[in-house]
């Protein structure tokens, strides 16, 4: 019977051919009342994991330490074993004690063994002090809120209401489709644009899962992952529902070129989606084309390249030369952005169509001559170093996609980053469809520039993600991990302490702390455990101590220090 | 139990799902799968997870080391209770048993048994040829292997292992499991550059691929990050990328691959980083940095004297005999054909997909240049198009929706 048991590894040799364990343990028996200590061979070899089950079920211990490697091989089973024997995080450390003590002092033996016996004792002595952080769960609402019925929103809505999950489709507009609505086809299949919104649009007609509310926005959102409240405004007034994960899709929108290469002065200068607007309506009744690549993009205002715009002018390009008798396309561009082997094709296959291409240098843009109208495009060609006049009589402006004007106004409601740029960000390039804030997730343009392929294809990556949360009954904030073990904690505050001063409320990048009143009028501070990262900030501007992470409390410091300076 | 590995609802083994390839996007897509509560089988060819990611030393364009987040993720995926990993393992045959596929997989178990090598590294002192070594210095769980090109079979590592995890006369073993759809995530590696002598790739320690140039200067690798050349040790003084050799290129591959200006321009900015008086000149065509901040990481992230970007494909690589590699090239928007020494070459752009049209088992189709056909079958990342790490983790993603979405068509 003991409070704690100590399992020093042997490592074959590695450790104790150094730390003179058996020593070792005989002063921590000596010096630890209530502690059992164990030397093996190895922790890691043989499934240890029962071999300890069984030890902490007869000893009844409920703290354990493991002095070993700094790899550790096993301590995922032995993290399982120590559960299933009710030992949590807080009542379980590791010690190095062959990387970081028996090869790095080999040549210092008793010192190493000083040093060993100098960091099990202050794992003790932290041991002590851990306490556990009280886990909260709630219950999953098997409803997903995506923001736009643009292509990546319809795919999202179609793939989850496929797997059974309800899901609520808001867009500003009255109809979905979002930017599919304005253009005539899409690449790099040719397809009719109209094609791709229709199958979505009879799923949403017939798939009862799949509320539309047009004419919507979202104006209030409190909660966390599982447990959304969503407000929003429609047409007939404010509506309200619950859902457990949200979708941000909400496009972007077009750069308008005003100012630039003579747009609003003479009408045959226009933008890649009025051209788009001619297609739909029919075949544009000019045949010469100028296609101006990077308009306001790639330039010290806007400098990102919006990924887009050359397969579109090729798209177009092709479509003036196969479709208009006698049509003649010149793409005017700094560089042709087709990355892979499908747009490639399609850049190779618009250059054995007829499509012409003419490079030009950032310092010497084309310049468009006429004076009523638009009767030539005049361009130093980078490649030959000539000047050249070609008579045209459109000049298509291919402007980059922009952040939406709301995109500030939702991350500020959703507490979701937004880049340098002003579209919705990642976590990460490995998570690049998850946000900071668990069961919030972004796809489509609103998170960067994307074909509506590419943007369908991130709608259903984001509901995949989605999914994960969704078929969950009921969720644990402790489990909220992307790490395959356990958050470690939460901030938690004692309150009759707490002065309110609101610092952690500042601090917390989650938004996990909020105040709450209490008799008196008095403020104090509560955290919101299911969004809490456990990163610790409200503890370091706590004025006095009374935010602490239970498990990393600021007495388990104070003891480790305390022992290691004590002899 | 963390979210990350909690199996949620319990797998259905009729819905198993393999899936070939252990980089990015076999890991996150098995993650994906096993989450939905799909059990996966993941078979990896090599000793390890991480695939290509886990040999870069950075990665754009944070310019954070890659291996921690991707860790995070291998991490799980050998902890999930609904995931399997057989690495070191090979597809051998497919085939189709009503509406599943019967699988056989051949796995031919390392010399130094993983679940046995406690990393002490005795062997590796014991080995008067070298040929043992870490796996990769970030390889998680950390183990040795034997390198079967130096290895000469002495035995002289097998009585000093203190586990027995050492041994020669390991068998193959063969697998049989049955699953309902096979998603292929084979990812990518270098191409031959035998077609194309003009960039003299085998004639100079100096001529190397960009993944071999990022291994050589990895600040875990063989040299912790200083920039040297490989024939002489000695400091180069002018670095040459070359973009697009052998991919845009109707002789070799004709697609471009993605991934390798951002590739330059995140060594080019790394060498400078380390010694900011090297000149770096990158070669390219089109220069397709189009993700997210990329455009930015292209003109930003250098410091002191800028990148030489130069348009334009050498057409010659030379070693000089009195030392150096010389390269000829127009640059085309000076329209100038130029001869310049430099002391390092790299190239980039002649990345193939791994799987081979000839080598796989049946009913894979694959197009003309190796991608998976995805009309046909299931496929992410490099394996389906040219893709780096973003791309790969979004088809991941959305690649698992789609086979969740067939058992209710």
């Amino acid at each position: 019977m003991a409070e704690t048991v100590v399992l020093l590894c042997r490592c074959f040799g590695e450790i104790d051919g150094v730390v003179d364990l058996d020593g070792i343990a005989g002063r921590l028996r000596e010096e630890n009342q209530d502690t059992s200590v164990y030397l093996l061979d190895s922790l890691c070899q043989e499934d240890d994991g029962p071999k300890i089950e069984t030890l902490f079920r007869e000893e009844k211990a409920r703290k354990v330490i493991t002095a070993l490697c700094a790899g550790d091989r096993g301590h995922h089973s032995r993290r399982n074993a120590l559960r299933n024997a009710g030992v949590g995080p807080s009542g379980h450390a590791t010690v190095d004690l062959r990387e970081g003590c028996a090869w790095i002092h080999r040549s210092d033996p008793a010192g190493a063994t000083e040093k060993a016996l100098d960091l099990v004792s202050m794992a003790l002595a932290a041991l002590a002090e851990k306490e556990t952080s009280r886990d909260v769960t709630t219950a999953v609402h098997p409803r997903c809120a995506i923001l736009g019925a643009g292509p990546a929103g319809l795919a999202a809505a179609a793939a989850l209401a496929g797997q059974g999950i309800p899901v609520h489709l808001i867009d500003r507009a009255d109809r979905p489709g979002g930017m599919l609505n304005l253009i005539s086809k899409i690449y790099p299949e040719d397809d009719d644009a109209k094609s791709r919104i229709d199958p979505f649009v009879r799923e949403m007609e017939v798939n009862e899962r799949i509320t539309f509310h047009p004419r919507s926005r979202v104006t209030a959102v409190t909660g966390f992952a599982g447990n959304f409240k969503i407000t929003a405004e429609g047409p007939d007034g404010p509506f309200r529902f619950r859902a457990g994960a949200v979708i941000i899709a909400t496009g972007a929108g077009v750069f308008l070129p005003r100012g630039l290469y003579r747009y609003g002065e003479l009408k045959e200068v226009i933008t890649q989606i009025e051209l788009e607007r001619q297609w739909i309506k029919g075949t544009p009744e000019k045949k010469r084309f100028a296609f101006i690549q990077c308009v306001g993009a790639r330039s010290p205002e806007r400098p990102y390249c919006s990924t887009i715009c050359c397969p579109s002018s090729l798209k177009n390009a092709v479509r003036v030369v196969a479709e208009i008798p006698g049509g003649e396309a010149t793409v005017f561009h700094r560089d042709i952005m087709t990355p892979g082997s499908v747009l490639e094709e399609y850049y190779r296959r618009s250059m054995e169509k007829g499509v012409r291409f003419v490079r030009f240098q950032e310092d010497g843009p084309p310049e468009i001559l006429g004076e009523k109208a638009v009767e030539a495009v005049r361009v130093r060609d980078a490649g030959s170093g000539k000047e050249h006049v070609l008579p045209v009589e459109t000049v298509v402006l291919s402007t980059p996609l922009v952040p939406n004007r709301d995109n500030g106004a939702l991350s500020t409601l959703f507490r979701v980053g937004l880049d340098s740029h002003g579209f919705f960000s990642e976590t990460y390039p490995l998570h690049p469809l998850e946000t900071r804030l668990d069961g919030i997730f972004i796809a489509g343009s609103a998170r960067w520039p994307v074909s509506s392929e590419k943007a369908m294809e991130q709608g259903q990556g984001a509901a995949m993600k989605a999914l994960a949360l969704l078929r969950r009954d009921r969720l644990s904030a402790l489990s909220l991990s992307r790490t395959p073990e356990e958050k470690p904690g939460h901030g938690t505050v004692a309150e009759n302490a707490c002065t309110g001063c609101g610092n952690c409320v500042a601090v917390c990048p989650f938004e996990a702390c909020a105040l709450q009143e209490r008799d008196g009028g008095r403020f104090v501070s509560r955290v919101n455990k299911m969004r809490c990262k456990a990163c610790g900030s409200c503890v370091s501007v706590c004025p006095n101590g009374t935010m602490q992470i239970p498990e990393q409390n600021y007495r388990v410091t104070a003891a480790m220090i305390r022992r290691s300076f004590s002899s | 139990m963390a979210l990350s590995i909690d199996p949620g609802i319990p797998g259905d083994p009729s819905m198993a799902v393999l899936v070939v390839g252990g980089g990015v996007a076999g890991i996150l897509a098995a993650l994906d799968l096993a989450r939905a509560g799909r059990p996966v089988t993941l078979v990896e060819r090599s000793q390890r997870l991480g695939g290509q990611v886990a040999r870069l030393d950075k990665i754009y364009p944070t310019d954070h080391c890659a291996f921690c987040p991707l860790w995070t993720d291998i991490r799980s995926c050998l902890e999930h209770p609904g995931i399997t990993v057989l690495s070191s393992a090979t597809v051998r045959k497919l085939e189709r048993t009503g509406d599943r596929w019967a699988v056989r997989i051949l796995r031919e178990p390392p010399v130094i048994e993983e679940r046995l090598c406690i990393f002490c590294g005795r062997c590796e002192s014991a080995c008067p040829e070298r040929a043992v070594r870490p796996l990769l210095d970030q390889a998680y769980p950390p183990v040795y292997r034997i390198d079967g090109d130096r290895c000469t079979h002495c035995g002289q590592c097998e009585p000093v292992c203190p586990t027995k995890a050492i041994d020669f006369n390991r068998r193959s073993v063969e697998e049989r499991i049955v699953v309902q759809e096979v998603l292929w995530a084979a990812g990518f590696q270098d191409g031959d550059y035998k077609p194309l002598p003009e960039y003299g790739y085998g004639t100079h320690r100096d001529i190397m691929t960009a993944l071999e140039f990022e291994e050589w200067t990895a600040e875990s690798g063989p040299n912790g990050g200083r920039i040297l050349r490989k024939s002489d040790l000695r400091e180069p003084s002018r670095v040459a990328f070359i973009q697009c050799a052998g991919a845009r290129d109707l002789r070799n591959l004709s697609y471009c691959s993605a991934v390798c200006c951002m590739h330059a321009l995140k060594q080019a900015a790394w060498v400078k980083k380390r010694k900011q008086d090297i000149n770096c000149t990158i070669f390219y065509t089109d220069l397709r940095a189009v993700g997210r901040d990329y455009f930015k990481y292209s003109i930003n992230n250098v410091p002191g004297e800028p990148l030489r970007l130069i348009r334009g494909r050498p057409g010659l690589v030379v070693a000089l005999p009195g030392g150096g590699i010389a390269v000829t090239y127009e640059d085309t928007l000076e329209q100038e054909r130029r001869i310049e020494r430099f002391d390092l070459v790299i190239l980039n752009g002649n990345l193939k997909p791994s799987l081979k049209p000839e080598g796989e088992p049946g009913t894979l189709s694959l197009d003309g240049e190796g991608f998976v056909d995805i009309a046909v079958g299931f496929g992410c990342g490099f394996a389906v198009e040219p893709a780096d790490i973003m791309d790969s983790a979004i088809q991941a993603a959305s690649v698992s929706m789609r086979i969740l979405g067939r058992e209710n068509t």
